[in-house]
């Protein structure tokens, strides 16, 4: 029922507001919307966790082995809760800013969280596969109208190429159905059987659309462009919610479904990811444009994920989930900053910045707490996140490498307080230019939301215990279906 | 056999409904009921209510297929008539009825492809269906393209109709009988005569449904006809030869499947190469969507290549959501003068109903989830992965489909993310029954991509 | 291993396309024979009346390809449709008997759909001469 919710309210919420004609009202409208889900969010945590409510099953396209199977797991419970919040922090922070169109703005945000919800809560691999394509074309709409100079030919090569991995992706999911007899169900796909090399063109045909959003050095071409000419409200999205689309993939629909061939190739795929992490890093050190510093750093920080992901150990696999919602959260917070900047200042250009601190002194709190979060300090969520993801490299019994992929990705998160203390030192400090001279500090609407974000960084940062709790049950059964090293024995 | 009848008597009604009523309104009125007459026959047909009783022999077979089908084309050509109907009269209203006349004889022909039995028949039914489609090409007789067209289309047409009929004598040079039920396959399997004549038939049926090495006449003859007929022959008439096609391959050659299937192969991965990537480079969304209609013969030809139950049910069904997308898409075009990417500009802000339902029926064609092209495309690739081998044509057709979204969100892009500018289109203000019409397709479209049963279990119940 | 194509050569012996063959041959043959034949034995006197375009006793004045009023060739087409149209009366003449009041519904069916084309022709007016 929960599962279900999650994303009727957001769909039908989102087709009525084509119909509002009135900006305001739509806007409104839309909030309310959101706040409606992020409250069934947290019912599903709190009063009604329990597994009648959390799943929901109906008859759908029986012909093709398929069926509408909806249903909330550890994971599930922690990435939609994070779209959840996602959506009415967005709406909260843009509150003020004016879209031509903008009834239609807010329908189609609305219709890209029923299809992110879909993705996160899809037990069946074609009801996966169909919202994966679902949320990808509102996205597409969104920052193709509403979006920066060269917003159609960028976004139309993120629609592209990540419409190109999918189907990819489509042949992998047909195989694995007709191995598993017919049945595109999720436990289906557990338990069915491949040879090794089956699996190993499987893996490399589910991996690329997985890299492709995550987005992988080397598919990671579309992101920076795109993330720098989207509307920001949604590059929040794309970076804080949709490349956890990938991430997903991975743990759900890769590791338990492929055990022999991630064992066999997870190295290379953390080798991709490595790479992709330094080079991410040092491109993002010599940006000015706050937008793309801040596109290449997510690669680093999902590439550090992805390389967790393949080490298959239980802390980091709790780390790669509690680090996907901070991640979330954190660059949320970071986009909203870069926001208000490019609102009050109409550049992003840290060279053309400076002094900030001086003139909006809260907003610089709140920048350099979530900056920090962002570079894992302790006391932070991001420091949990890292420190289990590191210690799960580190012990993996998996990869071999474990050492050498710390040290690289190490001195990534290294590259990656460089380039954020930069971006602070750039923006806030420094001498204050006639650019800058007449500042203004937060809005209300804009100092709600950063509050909710410092909260949620501190709070996560001193006791995770929650979400340790939340997702321990889940990454055991990924584990118990990715293993084969016992198996081997 | 009832709407086989009922079409030709209609045919003839239309003729003569030219002679006797002057104005056009009123001779679409016609043309509309009959069609409604003959879509009801035929669901009585199918449901046992038959007004004939006429032993068939070897000729015709009517199964459940057929007349699905049959419904499905009449119902898109009543679809096509209550869209384009109107913009016929600027091809000319002094031949109005006659126009209507022969869509009619096209279904009948179309009614004897779908459920032949005999190779005579076959041949008499495309026949039917191809001779009316010269006429219509050329029906803009002022016009040199169109007269172009029609040569063209006639001179290719009666050279593969010359394979056709040279395959059918070695065919029976072979067997010794018409009659595809009767074919001896086992007993010889592969004299060279039957091989041979096979190959003839297959050239020849490639070229009916344009597909790639023989698709050249097809870009050419759908951008010099005159719009409204463009829309007409690259759907039903299409579908129906696809749907002739897997009858002929499945039935007649059925047993012959692994000296054809390579074949069938190497044709559906190069038309869909041929008509992808050619359809990229286009300028005017007419020859675009004649490319992509040479792009999505690959698609069905994998239907072919596949012959089992998934591939006949996503043939019925790929059949259906690219005709009525289709047709939706150029009862758009036949209302602009201009048919330049450009000319699309700021619709949306203009039209924005028409913008949305145009925007549903190209997300159709380009295969994404929630539209009933996608699950056609679905039932096509699942044939092939179940035939086992072959991933690499699947994996190729959805590269291809990959690229068909380039040409296809170019209109979308143009509509929604650029202004009205110069280039802009005059686009004729269309009248309430017209939207109506089109919101109807769009829901069709949306509400076969979530339950294909809706169509699919006509089959079976 | 590919097949691009599959043949059983082997039931069908090759002695067995001898008289096709023989067929061929004799045909080509022939012809080219007889083209050379004559070109060896007949005897040749050109003369300029000889080497004329001759039609029907009438002498060749101007150009053949000059254009032509359409309805020459709508008359002609219409003359070949209807005189092959005919053409059925025959076999139904030879077995009126045998076939006998079924046979004439059909052939009455078939002389009215007939009709209807001839009617459709003349109300379109194809059959007027003068503008």
């Amino acid at each position: 029922m929960i599962a279900l919710l999650l994303i009727l309210v957001p769909l039908l919420s989102g087709i009525a507001t084509f119909f509002i004609k009135k900006e305001q009202a739509a806007r409104s409208w839309a909030m309310l919307a959101a706040v409606v889900t992020l409250a069934v969010s947290l019912l599903g945590l709190t009063v009604l966790n329990k597994a009648n409510y959390l799943s929901f099953h109906a008859t759908w396209l029986p012909e093709l082995g398929s069926s509408f199977s909806v249903g909330l797991d550890g994971m599930g419970q922690l990435l939609c809760l994070l779209t959840s919040l996602a959506f009415p922090l967005v709406f909260l922070a843009t509150w003020r800013r004016s879209y031509p169109n903008g009834h239609s703005f807010f329908g189609w945000m609305l219709l890209a969280q029923a299809g992110l919800m879909g993705v996160f809560l899809a037990t069946d691999a074609l009801l996966f596969y169909f919202f994966w394509e679902l949320a990808l074309v509102p996205m597409y709409f969104i920052c193709s109208r509403w979006g920066g100079e060269r917003r159609i030919p960028v976004t139309f090569k993120f629609f592209v190429y990540t419409f190109a991995g999918s189907v990819i992706m489509l042949v992998g999911l047909l195989y694995v159905y007709f191995s598993a007899g017919n049945s595109f169900a999720m436990h289906d796909f557990y338990a069915v059987r491949l040879t090794s090399k089956e699996q190993t063109f499987l893996f490399w045909m589910f991996f690329v659309a997985f890299a492709i959003k995550m987005p992988i050095f080397p598919f990671h071409t579309w992101q920076p462009d795109t993330y720098e000419q989207s509307p920001t409200a949604a590059t929040m999205i794309l970076s804080g919610v949709m490349v956890k689309m990938g991430l997903l993939g991975l743990l759900r629909w890769l590791l338990p479904v492929l055990p022999i061939s991630s064992y066999a190739w997870g190295d290379v795929a953390s080798g991709m990811a490595v790479t992709g992490i330094i080079y991410a890093s040092l491109i993002a050190m010599r940006q000015d444009d706050m937008k793309r510093l801040i596109a290449y750093s997510s690669i680093a920080h999902i590439g550090l994920m992805c390389i967790t992901i393949f080490s298959e150990h239980k802390t980091g696999l709790q780390g790669v989930m509690i680090q996907m919602f901070n991640h979330g959260i954190n660059i949320i917070g970071l986009w909203i900053i870069v926001e208000i900047i490019e609102r009050q200042f109409g550049t992003r250009k840290m060279s053309q910045l400076g002094g900030i601190a001086q003139k909006a002194p809260v907003m610089a709190i709140f920048f350099v707490i979530i900056a920090f979060a962002n570079i894992a300090l302790p006391l932070t969520n991001g420091f949990i996140g890292e420190f289990l993801m590191f210690n799960g490299i580190l012990n993996s019994t998996v990869t071999k490498y474990g050492v050498l992929l710390t040290v690289l990705a190490g001195t990534g998160i290294i590259l990656g307080a460089v380039y954020t203390l930069g971006m602070i030192r750039k923006t806030f400090y420094g001498e204050v230019n006639e650019l800058t001279a007449n500042a203004r500090d937060l809005k209300w609407n804009e100092s709600l939301a950063l509050t909710i974000i410092v909260a949620i960084i501190i709070v996560l940062g001193i006791y995770p215990q929650p979400v340790l709790n939340l997702t321990n049950e889940i990454t055991d059964t990924i584990l118990k279906n990715a293993d084969v090293l016992s198996i081997k024995k | 056999m009832n709407a086989l009848v009922l079409s030709a008597i209609l045919g003839v009604v239309m003729m003569f409904s030219g002679i006797l009523l002057k104005r056009p309104a009123a001779i679409r009125s016609v043309a509309i009921i009959g069609l409604l007459l003959l879509l009801a026959s035929n669901m009585l047909d199918m449901s046992g209510t038959r007004f004939f009783s006429i032993n068939l022999g070897d000729f015709l077979h009517f199964d459940r297929f057929a007349f699905l089908f049959n419904s499905v084309a009449i119902f898109c050509v009543l679809v096509y008539v209550l869209l384009t109907g109107k913009a016929i009269e600027r091809v000319g209203v002094k031949n109005y009825a006659d126009y209507f006349a022969l869509f009619f004889f096209v279904l009948c022909g179309i009614f004897l492809v779908t459920s032949f039995q005999s190779l005579l028949i076959l041949f008499l039914g495309i026949e039917i269906i191809t001779i009316p489609l010269y006429i219509l090409t050329g029906s803009d007789k002022r016009n040199l393209k169109s007269n172009e067209a029609s040569l063209k289309y006639f001179l290719m047409g009666a050279f593969s109709t010359g394979l056709m009929l040279m395959g059918i004598a070695l065919i029976y040079g072979a067997q010794g009988t018409f009659a595809i039920e009767k074919f001896n396959l086992l007993k010889i399997p592969g004299s060279p005569l039957m091989i041979a004549g096979m190959l003839l038939m297959l050239f020849s049926m490639a070229f009916k449904v344009s597909a790639a090495p023989l698709h050249f006449w097809t870009p050419d003859v759908y951008d010099g006809a005159p719009t409204v007929f463009t829309s007409f022959m690259a759907t039903v008439v299409k579908a129906a030869v696809f749907i002739g096609f897997i009858r002929l391959f499945e039935n007649a050659f059925g047993l012959l499947q692994p000296t054809w299937q390579l074949w069938v192969a190497l044709m559906a991965a190069a038309t869909l190469f041929v008509g992808n990537i050619t359809a990229v480079f286009q300028q005017s969304v007419k020859r675009m969507l004649a490319y992509s209609s040479i792009a999505q013969a690959g698609f069905m030809m994998l239907a072919i290549f596949a012959l089992n139950g998934d591939a006949k049910e996503g043939l019925l069904l790929y059949g259906a959501a690219y005709s009525l997308a289709t047709i939706g898409i150029f009862s758009v075009l036949s209302r602009m003068d201009d048919y330049s990417y450009e000319s699309f500009n700021g619709l949306a802000a203009r039209q924005p109903l028409v913008a949305a339902t145009l925007t549903i029926f190209l997300l159709s064609l380009a295969g994404i989830p929630l539209t009933a092209g996608f699950l056609a495309k679905f039932y096509m690739i699942k044939a092939v992965v179940a035939t086992g081998s072959n991933l690499w044509l699947v994996v190729f057709a959805l590269l291809m489909a990959a690229v068909s979204v380039y040409y296809y969100f170019r209109v979308i892009q143009a509509m929604y993310f650029r202004e009205a500018g110069e280039h802009s289109a005059s686009f004729q203000e269309p009248g309430k029954g017209f939207k109506w019409v089109l919101v109807l397709v769009a829901a069709l479209i949306i509400a076969l991509g979530l339950f294909p049963s809706l169509l699919l279990n006509w089959l079976y119940f | 291993m590919i097949h691009l194509l599959q043949a059983n050569i082997s039931t069908s012996a090759p002695s067995s396309y001898l008289p096709i063959g023989l067929q061929i041959a004799f045909a080509a043959g022939l012809v080219a024979l007889l083209m050379v034949l004559t070109h060896l034995l007949g005897p040749r006197r050109k003369t300029s009346d000889k080497l004329q375009n001759f039609t029907s006793g009438i002498e060749s004045h101007g150009d053949a390809r000059q254009p032509m009023a359409i309805k020459y060739f709508l008359t002609a087409i219409l003359f070949v449709l209807f005189d092959v149209e005919v053409i059925f009366f025959y076999p139904y003449a030879v077995n009126f008997k045998e076939l006998g009041w079924a046979g004439f519904g059909a052939v009455l069916m078939f002389v009215g759909f007939f009709l209807c084309g001839f009617i459709y022709i003349i109300k379109k007016g194809a059959l007027k001469w003068e503008d």
